[in-house]
């Protein structure tokens, strides 16, 4: 997956958890300020306005274990879309998100940042243990 | 005998790689030292914000410690110097013992104590998180935005909390030396000046340069070295303390056997 979409994915995935000793925004602008060489000030101006989407600005001082499953779950989102010209994917979503019985929350979530990223795949396990790939159509 | 043999062999086996991958990870973070990219905005941040917790965070119980032992260990030399007639041996003793040997190494210990354990635990920790694999995943250099910050910090924390230990013990030496061998300020001053050799000031900086790099990079190696098991964490941080202690006495050791040459 690395390999065929290099410096452009934006994984979701419950094995790519979100730093320990840094809060939500620190979270997200650490991908922001590294990858696009922005200042700290910008970065957390332009992390606050993505989690306004959401109605998630007051969580962003919080740590990883202070945030609920759904939340946790569009930060990693918006962490996914700061590299450039992300390609999101989205792995096993159901792992993260165990109380949501469809795909609507997901579909959701993107939609309200479809300008920050150029697609999205997600990836989920088939009961037969073989890997399938859904593309997320509502982008497109 | 043979299972002797086979013993020794996999001890040497284990220390063999022990030393290949400290000196392995060493050359990448000098090599990443030496790299202008390294030092981008957000390594700079965390640079800043390891100097404050290694350095300035610590910087009262620091004074406090730093004048404690100061007067306790003036107080103690001068005393004996007074009562076997050296007198005369005041400043070297001072120079050569106390800023020169003493310093460095009292700093080192309260940091590799403080520190050191904490980023061993830290390291490790986010191994068995996979925090640093998340790292990998979104492109950022783990060596340049997480582990050469760190060695920077405590480098340069060393270096600076050890002069500052040495001021202190300085002015608690005053102090003794007024009380001890009722001497003035301009005296005290004109025997540690007199005393003072430029070697000196070489050998601690680079002591201290030493000391910082290696109790840094030692606790960050062993951190490292845990697995996904969360009960590696301990493991690695215990395992990684003794390396730090084990290094330190070796730098001293060496830094006196370079004084003596």
């Amino acid at each position: 997956m690395k390999r065929v979409l290099g410096p452009h994915l934006g994984l979701v995935s419950s094995d790519v958890p979100l730093i320990s000793n840094l809060n939500v925004w620190s979270n997200i602008a650490l991908i922001y300020q590294y990858h696009r060489k922005a200042s700290k000030k910008s970065a957390r101006t332009f992390v606050i306005q993505c989690l306004q989407r959401y109605g998630l600005e007051g969580i962003a001082e919080k740590r990883n274990s202070e945030i609920s499953d759904d939340e946790r779950f569009c930060v990693k989102v918006l962490r996914a879309v700061m590299v450039v010209k992300a390609v999101i994917v989205i792995d096993r979503p159901f792992r993260m998100l165990h109380y949501h019985k469809d795909i609507s929350f997901i579909y959701e979530t993107l939609a309200k940042i479809d300008d920050l990223f150029e697609r999205c795949d997600i990836l989920d396990y088939d009961p037969r243990g073989k890997l399938r790939e859904e593309r997320d159509d509502s982008k497109a | 005998m043979l299972s002797a043999v086979e013993y020794l062999g996999r001890a040497a086996l284990g220390v063999s790689k022990t030393w290949a991958d400290h000196f392995s990870l060493a050359l990448s973070i000098l090599a990443k030292i030496f790299h202008r990219r390294s030092y981008s905005g957000i390594a700079i941040m965390v640079l800043i914000n390891q100097i404050y917790f290694t350095a300035i965070q610590i910087l009262p119980l620091f004074f406090a410690v730093s004048i404690i032992m100061g007067f306790l260990i003036t107080g103690i030399v001068f005393n004996l110097l007074k009562e076997l007639g050296l007198a005369e041996y005041t400043g070297r003793i001072i120079m050569g013992f106390v800023v020169t040997e003493l310093s460095p190494f009292l700093t080192v210990l309260f940091l590799a104590l403080r520190t050191s354990s904490a980023m061993n635990a830290e390291i490790a920790t986010m191994k068995v998180n996979k925090e640093l694999h998340t790292l990998e995943v979104f492109n950022i250099d783990v060596i340049s935005y997480l582990f050469l910050p760190r060695v920077i910090s405590g480098v340069i924390s060393v270096t600076l909390l050890s002069g500052i230990f040495s001021i202190l013990a300085l002015a608690a030496g005053f102090v003794c030396s007024n009380l001890i061998f009722n001497m003035s300020l301009d005296g005290y001053a004109n025997l540690l000046l007199n005393s003072a050799e430029i070697s000196d000031i070489a050998i601690i900086l680079v002591k201290c340069s030493t000391f910082g790099f290696f109790i840094t990079l030692i606790p960050i190696r062993s951190g490292l070295n845990a697995t996904n098991d969360l009960t590696s964490v301990p493991v690695a941080v215990l395992i990684g303390m003794v390396r730090v202690f084990v290094a330190i006495i070796a730098i001293e050791v060496l830094s006196l056997i370079a004084r003596s040459i």
